[in-house]
């Protein structure tokens, strides 16, 4: 009853609401009152440290530094533009491996034969960690938008696929029961009982591939871009350009922060039957 | 409605092979040659201590397992098809069923194999679907057009008292009220017959009780065939026409009871209590016996 009231205004509204909400929700927790206290000593700290020598200034750039550096890049090198550049190669990555391995991993949970076939090859490709894949797909997709996609997708791909797997393996065998004696066919069982019951478990596993996901990211734009957070790291690393790095890191921190928190409003939207419980 | 066969079960066997603690594989036997028909309109208990091959035998009856050897039918159709007894016969088997096991539903077609709801212990009613949600969609795989369907599934949901919340989710439900919610979807489709593994057993005295004389209501208004697995005595002879009583390892069909007491009847009714002592009696005795072999 509650949830149809939330819905019954329409358009703009619900959607500034809605967004007003997730971000109260999920970054709330920075401007927290108990947090406050200890985040302005920690940037004072930050501040403070560096600027009396305690820290050499040229290794450990003050909170200033790193505003300034932040401002410069926005300026001069257009970070926004980076930005966008390394989210789109990210979500197209993420994206894919989503469409892929789900639908796999809801295939080799429901069928016994098909679990068969495919399952070892996964098992047995799934161990290499994913940056052992760098030299091999810089040979064979060269240093280029495919290359990063392909290594984003390969960071993403085994975790979402293994713990959909198992989510739908694991799926309560008296829903299936009381399904099948109501006479739902197999496809009927996939869509409306399997795909539900394993629905947390699979977000769960997106959230994971997410984190892996990110890593690739970095890795794939330092290897083979020109655009890019990734590619703007190495290039202030060559110019020894420390506040510059410091920047890169704390974006790629937000962003990653960002699409768990992304995730889990997901998860909350889609899961609407937990919320009495 | 009186007369003829609704359910038949001619000597039913099953085994399992499990693995023990030692590592070494061993026969399990479920279900011993049980044969049982059940006449339309009755409601039959299947009593029993636990693990004596009562639940294996009603998921039979079902179609959720297949028998080792024997046959089941249902209004006069053959439940699953025979198991291959010949060497040709079962690579035919093997063939037909390598990917979907005998088990299984169509792939694309929602069908119901027979005319029977099956309702369980706990529950399983979808926790993702509202209880107006839960009902229709049953109604869905039986073929009913989208327009009857919330008409009939609130004339079922008001029949179980659960009209003022059908907008909820189960989790917003007592543990009784999802029973009525599993009842009501049981009896939305109108099956020819119900079958039931301990649909009481999760909820508290005073709702069971509540429950019981509910489903005897609704048994009355509509005639169907039930099937009820339970280790509540007093329950089975409070309910039924008639008590199967299950021995344990192999289970077989230890005892039956024909209860004539007329309804309405009254839980203090000195016949059933007689009854009740009796079985009481029997099932201990089982009890008893199988500790000294399990010894």
């Amino acid at each position: 009853m509650q949830v149809e009231q939330q819905y019954g205004s329409k358009g703009l509204g619900l959607l500034t609401r809605e967004s007003g909400l997730f971000l109260k929700n999920s970054f709330g927790s920075l401007f927290s009152r108990e947090f406050i206290k200890v985040l302005i000593p920690l940037l004072v700290l930050w501040e403070v440290i560096p600027r009396f020598d305690i820290l050499p200034r040229t290794l450990a750039p003050t909170l200033s530094d790193v505003a300034l550096a932040f401002w410069d890049m926005v300026v001069n090198k257009g970070l926004f533009l980076h930005i966008l550049y390394s989210l789109a190669k990210f979500l197209a990555g993420l994206l894919i491996a989503v469409l892929t391995a789900i639908p796999i991993g809801i295939f080799m949970g429901w069928n016994l034969s098909i679990r068969k076939h495919a399952l070892p090859l996964f098992q047995m490709l799934a161990p290499i960690p994913p940056p052992a894949w760098v030299p091999l797909t810089i040979i064979i997709f060269g240093i280029g938008l495919p290359m990063q996609i392909f290594l984003i997708f390969l960071g993403a791909f085994y975790p979402i696929l293994f713990n959909t797997y198992q989510a739908i393996k694991d799926t309560d065998p008296r829903y299936l029961s009381s399904a099948r004696v109501f006479g739902a066919s197999e496809l009927t069982l996939i869509c409306n009982i399997y795909f539900w019951n394993a629905l947390g478990a699979i977000i769960m596993s997106v959230k994971t591939g997410v984190a892996i996901a990110l890593v690739m990211l970095v890795i794939a734009e330092m290897y083979g871009g020109r655009s890019g957070i990734g590619y703007l790291l190495v290039e202030a690393k060559d110019f020894f350009q420390i506040p510059a790095m410091v920047v890169c890191m704390l974006v790629l921190g937000i962003i990653g922060w960002f699409s768990i928190e992304l995730l889990k409003f997901a998860e909350l939207k889609l899961a609407l039957w937990k919320v009495g419980r | 409605m009186e007369g003829g066969k609704m359910i038949e079960a001619r000597r039913i066997s099953k085994f399992f092979s499990i693995v023990n603690k030692d590592g070494i594989a061993e026969g399990l036997t479920a279900c011993m040659s049980v044969t049982l028909s059940i006449e339309k309109g009755k409601i039959i208990t299947l009593l029993g201590p636990s693990g004596c091959g009562k639940s294996t035998f009603l998921e039979i009856l079902a179609g959720l397992q297949a028998p080792t050897e024997g046959e089941v039918y249902i209004d006069g159709v053959r439940v699953l098809e025979p198991l291959p007894s010949t060497r040709a016969e079962m690579e035919t088997y093997r063939k037909k069923y390598r990917f979907l096991s005998p088990l299984a539903n169509d792939l694309f077609r929602d069908r119901p194999k027979h005319d029977i709801a099956m309702i369980f212990q706990d529950y399983a009613v979808f926790p993702w679907m509202t209880v107006l949600q839960n009902v229709t969609f049953t109604l869905k795989l039986r073929g009913l057009p989208r327009s009857e369907r919330e008409k009939q599934a609130l004339f079922y949901l008001n029949k179980v008292g659960l009209g003022a919340s059908v907008n909820k989710y189960p989790s917003q439900l007592s543990g009784g009220m999802r029973q009525r919610l599993a009842f009501a979807r049981a009896l939305s489709v109108e099956p020819k017959a119900i079958l039931m593994d301990e649909p009481f057993a999760a909820v508290d005295v005073l709702t069971r009780e509540h429950l019981q004389d509910d489903l005897l209501k609704l048994w009355e208004s509509s005639g169907i065939t039930i099937v009820m697995v339970t280790h509540d005595v007093a329950e089975a002879t409070y309910l039924s026409d008639e008590i199967i009583i299950f021995s344990p390892s192999p289970g077989t069909i230890r005892n039956r009871f024909k209860i004539d007491v007329p309804r309405p009847r009254r839980r203090d009714d000195p016949d059933l209590a007689d009854i009740e002592v009796r079985i009481s009696k029997l099932l201990k005795y089982d009890v008893d016996n199988e500790c000294e072999y399990s010894i």
